[in-house]
């Protein structure tokens, strides 16, 4: 018995490790952390011993403690993607009613980063890691990184070298068919 | 084949004449999911039952019973109250995630009732989903009362709460975690392992707004990271599936709006130490 429980032991650490780690990231164990680690490896064990092979694949799924090892605040994020939201909406009808350039550069900047976040969360939702593998994310975002460049280089391209992104919109408004123009 | 094809028609019509009411039967057919772990070779595939629906009663959970008990012993799936308040019999019927045993039988005799488990969620058997890593995500939110000062063993006291702050937990606290909310949400079939769900994340509001719980911002700082919560793109399945009428959908907007910090928790009406302290003097 003893020998076999060493012989499994090397195996084990690795669980052990991952339960301790996730134990740790929790914080109610960071105020006591060495009070909860012999519990915690006893514990374990029983867990192991109890544990049924069949759901195991299913058991080793990551849940939101091992996101909370690696704190990334999103909170002050979403609440500059809901402003630009609000401010685009006053924003689009003044652009069009009143072209200048300072509109035209804010529409420029708030229109691409709007469509930034959209474009990342379908970026992230749909080419997953766990579905495509873990080269094709990247390149996903990259095309999503490039594509927002290249719509802010050619808006402001409209707005210094052309009529601006008003006029443009106004021009397109009032393109007539040959029929019409006769 | 086409031939074949144009018949079957025929044949569907003839079978509704042959079972409908005016010959005294009205037989529904029930296509239901099968797949059995033990046959691994075979494929998932649906089997249809037929039941006569003057001899059962009305809900869908009593039509799986029938097929059970008098057709297929070997259909399997969870059930428990039978009156909504447990939450085991969730399943996709006709397209909506919802309680077998709170839904009625679509009387329309003339299609199939298709019943399949809980989508985008590891099966382990039929009708059955494999609820560990929700199970797990309710556990990592903590789902219990925790105070600054644990109270001693032997010296609990009672903890004081307005009727007013009781009143913000209505809504919440009546979830049975079926997980229908949940497996209807399309970030969270994409992102289950990271994203923790319209259920588990009302449950976490249910506790952050709780006026007797002080780990508030423990609760909340747990929860900022890009995936736990804004993973949501309030498209409000969730609310629209439950099955019990809640709105989680709610509940997440009210967490971003506490995670942004433009929205701060009320202090509690009544301080929830009052007895103790009362005790002391």
């Amino acid at each position: 018995m003893a020998f076999s429980t060493f012989l499994r032991a090397p195996a084990c650490k690795n669980l052990v490790f991952s339960q301790q780690m996730r134990k740790l990231t929790t914080q109610t164990s960071l105020q006591r952390p060495v009070a909860s680690l012999l519990p915690a490896t006893t514990h374990l064990f029983k867990e192991l011993t109890t544990s049924t092979p069949i759901i195991n694949s299913v058991r080793s799924l990551r849940t939101t403690p091992v996101m909370a090892g690696k704190p990334h605040d999103h909170s002050k994020l979403w609440v500059i993607e809901k402003g630009v939201a609000v401010l685009l909406v006053p924003l689009v009808p003044l652009g069009l009613l009143l072209p200048n350039k300072l509109f035209d550069a804010a529409l420029a900047i708030l229109i691409t980063a709007h469509s930034f976040w959209g474009l990342e969360a379908i970026a992230i939702d749909y080419v997953r890691p766990s579905v495509v593998g873990p080269i094709l994310p990247k390149i996903a975002l990259g095309l999503v990184y490039l594509i927002c460049i290249a719509t802010l280089g050619g808006l402001f391209y409209i707005i210094s070298h052309d009529v601006g992104i008003g006029n443009m919109i106004r021009q397109i408004w009032s393109i007539k068919s040959d029929r019409q123009k006769s | 084949m086409p031939l074949l094809r144009l018949t079957t028609g025929t044949f569907g019509q003839l079978r509704t004449f042959a079972t409908s009411p005016a010959l005294g039967k009205r037989v529904k057919t029930f296509a239901v999911y099968r797949w059995n772990p033990d046959e691994p070779d075979k494929k998932p595939h649906t089997q249809n039952y037929e039941v006569d629906l003057d001899d059962c009663a009305p809900m869908v959970l009593d039509a799986l019973l029938k097929i059970k008990n008098e057709m297929d012993p070997t259909l399997t799936f969870r059930r428990s109250c039978r009156e909504g308040v447990c939450g085991s019999c969730a399943m996709n019927i006709d397209g909506v995630n919802t309680l077998a045993c709170i839904s009625h039988i679509d009387t329309n005799l003339s299609k199939p009732s298709k019943i399949y488990p809980l989508p985008h969620m590891y099966v382990v058997k039929d009708l059955v989903p494999d609820l560990t890593n929700f199970y797990r995500q309710y556990q990592s939110i903590e789902p219990w009362l925790q105070r600054d000062k644990e109270a001693a063993k032997g010296k609990e006291t009672q903890l004081l709460q307005d009727v007013e702050d009781r009143a913000k937990l209505d809504g919440l606290y009546e979830c049975v975690l079926c997980a229908c909310c949940s497996t209807s949400c399309p970030s969270y079939w994409w992102n289950g392992d990271k994203y923790l769900g319209p259920a588990v994340l009302m449950q976490a509001y249910r506790w952050i707004i709780d006026s007797r719980d002080d780990a508030t911002e423990k609760r909340l700082s747990k929860l900022k990271d890009t995936y736990s919560v804004y993973r949501c793109h309030t498209i409000m399945n969730c609310t629209r599936t439950c099955p019990k009428g809640l709105n989680p959908g709610r509940a997440i907007a009210q967490i971003k709006t506490l995670l942004s910090g433009m929205v701060k928790k009320q202090p509690p009406i009544m301080d929830p130490a009052g007895l103790e302290k009362a005790a002391a003097h």
